[in-house]
């Protein structure tokens, strides 16, 4: 799940698309959109329903400073990861345990407090790096236009350009009149549905749209779901000191 | 000769003399040995299950691991002839299988339950002879199809499982079970396997692993066909040869610079050129710098890319130009395209031909597909002199780690190697020394336990064989007395006891061996119901395996002798000694 990444920066301006290509245009308004500029705090809550171990909260404090594309992940809850850490400063991604006081090195697929997040959920990616517009037998862009609901949108479907990515083929609907996105569908190399989220809510922060509220829905094992809940967001700039190993060992004195 | 005949005989007609008292302490001989002989043969059965039949089906005897990016989920080797090649060409003659070692952790859902498994490649397209047959059906013990059914090509994925994990998932012989897991790139992939067989699993830990064909396995995985995970060696020799052949395999390894030969095109001009990576640590970067003298004051950075001087000026190209470099691919009939940003030029007097582009980027187009040199390339060949200050500084094929004795080693390389941010390939040579060191050192200990305890043991014994020594000689002092004073030698006298023991010794440990092997047959026969236990790994088919090695029975049996000839040659000694006027005197 491309949790933060796409959540967070989900501030949105009205573009112009162009005629040309209509798929590159949207997908380069949401890059624009996900491009933060300034430094972010935010609480966030993972509710984790799956099908036979019942619901999981997950809460965590995020901060991002985007000029390092640096992070820090706090743990609030379940009791037993709280204190825990996850800090990215550059290339280096640590997990930080309270009980050990230790730091361990690990990679960007690591699972974050047991949630099914991983760490390269909360890096930010251009999205036209990543994924450009699939095409039909015909060579024609797969775009339509659709109503979600009552909501006029648009139905694009993209490829992976890179295997560094989670899945090879996904679909977007996003709102015709400002591309917001409202619904996903990511696909595997197989061609199985594996996982849908709806943009459930958007607030407006610094004039900026930002999703706040999602739900993603495991389509291959029916009955597992996260809601992801995104409050206090703040987009003052952060102190150098809280992406440090110093500042998550100093939690848990 | 004759003499020696003669005091043979002598021997074995006194040992015949005390039946009942030789008899007893023969028995605790005989004893004594089968325990030895038993023990030895258990520990020899651990460490060839470990070693053949668990190691070898799991890691092999010498393993080549690949982490592309240094991640250790992601084992891709993407010239996997060439590997194969490096290890006959070291020493094929000891090697008796290369075997693919693909497989990951996936999720599996059967009929409305879901449980982790470990999918597990097989590769039955290779000829079988009929060990390895007997081995297969000795390993997988089937209690539905059989194994040979993940043949079967009208169905879809063919797969077998252990009864535990088909009674969890609820599924039966053709039912289908879907899996999700991370193939190769990282990428959540699915996959559906139709179960044809299920199987009675020998131990716990063959619990979670589910077969499938090696064809299907690299499908679904996202494996081309030039590309595989770990290669394993199995050897015929495995304790004798392993670490010699990794170290030569290793040797054969040495990676060369990684180079992209092809042609830059930028506004409708082409030219040939050769690209190559740049490492990107800090220190690196600072060395390169000095080296690179880059135009302006273009700074060397983790995402730079630089060109050549001369090449810039003669193509147009400036610092933020966009240029595709197309190059042919070493497998495919096929030609890629690397776009690159050129965020720079270098002034350095290395080739006026040359794109230096940091390693990232680099690897990803390098890995993505290799080049191929071919003879239509006509980019004068860049190369380096190894004391080059440039040359430690470039992308070489991949990361060769170094060799390693044992499992702290492994260990320790493997941590050092987590901390660090690897972009290209890590390619390690171990041997199951390193692998499983501690499987070695727990057989190298059972074997001091059993060998010290039986030493115990046996100097009870010998304590045994000096009092009877003793008893026998003052039983027979007159005996002695008689046969000196008719003319026979001194060293005759003690050579008739020392035979005596040394015949005594040898038959009981004769008889404890064969004893040994009797009890070991025995043993063999009783079955272990062990499913739900880590020990019953330790088993063949549930039952002990017995492994008697024709060296260490023989090592122990001449041993024992000695022992017991050092032990009777001072009683011996001392009966020699005696006159022959007084032991004729003495009188009980």
């Amino acid at each position: 799940m491309k949790y933060l990444s796409v959540i967070l920066a989900c501030a949105v301006f009205a573009a112009p698309l162009a005629a040309e290509s209509m798929v590159t245009a949207i997908l380069k308004s949401i890059e624009d959109q996900m491009k933060m500029k300034t430094d972010i705090k935010a609480n966030v809550t993972l509710t984790q329903q799956k099908a036979e171990q019942g619901t999981k909260l997950i809460e965590m404090v995020y901060f991002r400073r985007d000029s390092d594309d640096s992070f820090l992940i706090v743990m609030q809850s379940p009791e037993n990861e709280k204190g825990n850490g996850y800090l990215r400063v550059g290339e280096n991604f640590w997990m930080y345990r309270k009980n050990t006081r230790t730091f361990q090195h690990i990679n960007r697929d690591e699972s974050i407090g047991g949630s099914d997040a991983k760490g390269d959920d909360f890096e930010q990616r251009n999205l036209t790096e990543l994924y450009a517009p699939a095409l039909d037998a015909g060579g024609k862009e797969i775009v339509s236009e659709e109503m979600l609901g009552k909501v006029p949108v648009s139905r694009l479907e993209i490829k992976a350009i890179v295997n560094d990515v989670d899945y090879p083929r996904k679909i977007y609907w996003v709102r015709r009149d400002n591309n917001l996105i409202l619904k996903e569908e990511s696909y595997a190399l197989s061609g199985t549905l594996m996982q849908t989220v709806y943009f459930v809510k958007y607030t407006v922060i610094d004039g900026r749209y930002v999703a706040v509220k999602h739900i993603y829905i495991d389509e291959f094992e029916k009955g597992n779901k996260t809601i992801v809940d995104i409050s206090n967001i703040q987009t003052n700039k952060l102190d150098n000191s809280l992406f440090t190993k110093a500042y998550l060992e100093n939690l848990s004195k | 000769m004759q003499m020696n005949n003669y005091l043979i005989s002598i021997s074995i007609r006194n040992l015949a003399r005390q039946k009942r008292r030789n008899f007893f302490l023969g028995l605790a001989i005989a004893i004594g040995m089968m325990i030895l002989v038993i023990s030895n043969a258990f520990t020899n059965g651990i460490s060839d299950v470990m070693f053949n039949r668990i190691m070898r089906w799991v890691t092999g005897h010498v393993t080549i691991s690949f982490n592309e990016k240094g991640n250790i989920r992601r084992e891709v080797c993407r010239d996997r002839e060439r590997m194969i090649s490096a290890i006959m060409e070291s020493d094929g003659e000891t090697v008796s299988e290369i075997d693919e070692s693909i497989g990951t952790f996936a999720k599996a859902i059967g009929n409305g339950s879901a449980d982790n498994i470990i999918l597990v490649a097989v590769d039955l397209s290779k000829s079988v002879d009929a060990k390895k047959l007997k081995e297969t059906e000795e390993s997988f013990k089937m209690v539905e199809g059989s194994f040979y059914d993940l043949k079967r090509t009208d169905i879809e994925n063919a797969a077998i499982l252990s009864e535990e994990k088909a009674r969890y998932l609820n599924v039966r012989k053709n039912d289908v079970i879907r899996l999700r897991f991370r193939n190769i790139y990282g990428q959540d992939q699915a996959a559906r396997l139709t179960v044809t067989g299920i199987m009675k699993n020998s131990n716990i830990f063959m619990q979670p692993v589910v077969f499938s064909e090696m064809s299907n396995v690299r499908h679904v995985m996202g494996f081309r066909p030039w590309e595989t995970g770990n290669i394993n060696v199995v050897l015929k020799n495995p304790k004798k040869d392993a670490v010699a052949l990794a170290d030569r395999i290793h040797e054969k390894l040495t990676p060369g610079r990684a180079i992209i030969y092809g042609t830059l095109a930028y506004a409708g001009n082409s030219t040939p050129v050769a690209v190559t990576g740049y490492r990107s640590d800090n220190e690196s970067l600072a060395k390169l710098a000095g080296i690179l003298e880059p135009s302006g004051n273009s700074e060397i950075k983790k995402d730079g890319a630089f060109i050549s001087a001369k090449l810039a000026k003669r193509m147009g190209i400036n610092s933020g130009s966009r240029v595709l470099v197309n190059y042919p691919n070493k497998f495919e009939e096929k030609s890629s395209v690397f776009p690159i940003k050129i965020t720079g030029t270098f002034n350095g007097d290395i080739n006026d031909n040359l794109i230096i582009v940091n390693e990232a980027d680099f690897y990803n187009a390098y890995y993505d597909n290799l080049p191929r040199v071919s003879p239509e390339n006509t980019a004068p060949a860049f190369s380096l002199a190894e004391t080059h200050p440039l040359s430690a500084l470039l992308a070489t094929e991949w990361i060769l780690l170094k060799r390693t004795a044992n499992t702290d080693e492994l260990k320790k390389k493997y941590q050092d190697m987590g901390k660090q941010k690897w972009k290209a390939t890590l390619v390690d040579v171990r041997t199951m020394y390193e692998s499983a060191s501690d499987i070695l050192k727990l057989e190298g200990v059972l074997n001091i336990i059993t060998f010290s305890a039986v030493l115990v043991l046996f100097f009870i014994i010998l304590i045994g064989v000096i009092n009877t020594l003793r008893m026998t000689i003052k039983e027979r002092t007159r005996e002695i007395g008689t046969i000196r004073a008719i003319g026979m030698q001194k060293s005759d006298v003690r050579a008739i006891f020392i035979l005596e023991s040394f015949f005594l010794t040898l038959i009981s440990c004769l008889a404890g061996i064969a004893l040994a092997f009797i009890t070991m047959r025995l043993l063999s026969l009783v079955h272990f119901e062990m499913q739900d236990n880590p020990m019953g790994m330790l088993l063949i088919q549930n039952h002990l395996h017995f492994m008697p090695s024709s060296g260490g029975i023989v090592f122990n049996l001449l041993l024992i002798l000695l022992m017991a000839v050092a032990t009777a040659y001072f009683p011996a000694r001392r009966a020699a000694g005696l006159s022959p006027a007084n032991a004729l005197r003495h009188y009980e």
